[in-house]
């Protein structure tokens, strides 16, 4: 949180029509170590939307970049129009839940809930007291006594009770059991409904989540690889599997994001649409085509990025377009 | 609710389920049916994907809005979508119903046997 401007007591709070976020070839390092390489979206206002990709690929980092709470190293940002940088007005009107979210370590649960609205003029009470009494926090409880799973409950209590016109959500419910999590899900949509806003939600658990989104973005090495609608991403690939000589004919040259075999049996997925002929062929040959979850397909991109990266060095060998793995069970 | 194995869109199996509460006349004609919102947090799904879902049913003519009021079951939509599903049996049941009895060596003759069979016992559930 930032600390309140003592000047946004006396100024009424005016904020234009939310007009989205622009990100333009955004950039960030960490010494020399390139984490964003040019990062180019744009966010529609009142909107949710799915950040996903594969473990440090800068999910983390961009939500940061755009919330001022770390500088980018290049590119321009803009939230309503303007660079969020050090810009009070802009950065009330959002709210970062970290994945390991801390709020003051002697404050009761009561008291952090009593302190948020200052920093959040669109706060709802209302939102707070009934996400606080469904995930049954403990007023009195010290902030640092609390378990896992209770300070996400927190801080997604937060979040939502903000109203910010941009929230962002970084793995928000480590430590959540399924039916706080289901808590989760249910509040997120009634509360969209109540004040619509754009939420940015990253997330491991895609295909619990996917439903809620209406766009994804998917990073990759550093850049967007994908942004889109949720149903479209859904078609991004597709899984065949069938004896390998087929499933290898039919697929070609295309791109085999990941691939597993049981004897000799291949199962691959596949980046894109399968078409009529490949329909054809598959059931000419018994092959099964099936549609990638979501969750298979960004997990397929992050272990394909990864198995390029370690064969970057290994410049001898030509055929490393896709992560094999062959199950054997010795016995 | 997840997508379908087929991966046909989630947006198509709410429309789906929709239209079989109005086949079954849990929505009666010319009532109200629930908001995209109301769908949202029931289906727990994006409320752009149950508006779309509302959308496909309004564009085959299940639905009609009324403005500022919401959505309504046409008048005439139970049978209108009970006449589309009949035309849709023999492709969605009866052929790969056909197929699979092939594919275990059935005669015509023993496939009509069996469902003549069944069809006695299950008598008293159909109409």
């Amino acid at each position: 949180m930032t600390a309140n401007q003592p000047s946004a007591e006396r100024r009424p709070l005016r904020s234009p029509e939310p007009s989205g976020i622009r990100l333009e070839g955004v950039t960030k390092k960490f010494g020399r170590k390139d984490v964003l390489l040019g990062v180019t979206a744009t966010l529609a206002p009142g909107k949710i939307y799915g950040l996903l990709g594969a473990n440090g690929v800068g999910k983390t980092t961009l939500m940061a970049l755009i919330c001022a709470h770390q500088f980018r190293s290049g590119g321009s940002i803009l939230v309503d129009g303007v660079d969020p940088v050090e810009n009070a007005d802009v950065l009330r009107r959002m709210c970062f839940i970290h994945e390991d979210q801390r709020y003051n370590d002697n404050f009761s649960v009561g008291q952090v809930l009593a302190v948020a609205p200052a920093f959040y003029p669109t706060w709802s009470a209302e939102t707070a007291e009934r996400l606080a009494q469904r995930f049954r926090l403990p007023a009195r409880t010290k902030s640092k006594k609390l378990s896992r799973g209770q300070r996400s409950a927190l801080a997604i209590t937060i979040s939502l009770a903000s109203r910010a016109a941009y929230t962002f959500l970084d793995e928000p419910y480590l430590g959540l059991d399924a039916s706080a999590r289901s808590i989760f899900y249910d509040e997120l949509l009634i509360e969209y409904a109540a004040a619509p806003r754009t939420f940015v939600l990253s997330t491991h658990l895609i295909d619990e989540a996917a439903n809620l989104m209406e766009e994804v973005i998917i990073l990759e090495d550093g850049v967007v690889a994908v942004q889109t609608e949720v149903d479209e991403a859904r078609r991004g690939s597709f899984v065949v599997r069938g004896r390998e000589a087929e499933v290898r004919a039919m697929l070609g040259d295309r791109e085999v994001l990941t691939e597993r075999g049981l004897g000799a049996i291949l199962s691959a997925t596949v980046r894109g649409e399968a078409t009529p002929v490949d329909h054809a062929f598959a059931d000419a040959h018994h092959l099964s085509i099936e549609p990638a979850t979501l969750q298979e397909y960004v997990a397929a991109i992050g272990i394909h990025s990864l198995s390029r990266t370690l064969d970057a060095g290994d410049a001898g060998d030509q055929h490393t377009s896709a992560s094999r793995s062959r199950i054997e069970v010795s016995s | 609710m997840t997508p379908a194995p087929d991966g046909r869109p989630i947006f198509v199996e709410i429309a789906d389920q929709i239209a079989a509460e109005i086949l079954q006349g849990t929505y009666a004609e010319e009532t109200q049916v629930p908001s995209t919102n109301e769908l949202s947090v029931f289906y727990r799904v994006n409320p752009a994907t149950a508006g779309k879902a509302l959308n496909r049913l309004v564009d085959d003519g299940v639905l009609y809005k009324r403005r500022g009021l919401g959505m309504f079951v046409a008048a005439g939509a139970p049978e209108a979508l009970r006449a589309r599903r009949r035309a849709a049996f023999a492709d969605e049941y009866v052929r790969p119903f056909l197929a699979e009895a092939q594919r275990l060596g059935l005669s015509l003759d023993d496939t009509i046997d069996l469902l003549q069979k069944e069809s006695h016992d299950s008598q008293p559930a159909q109409r």
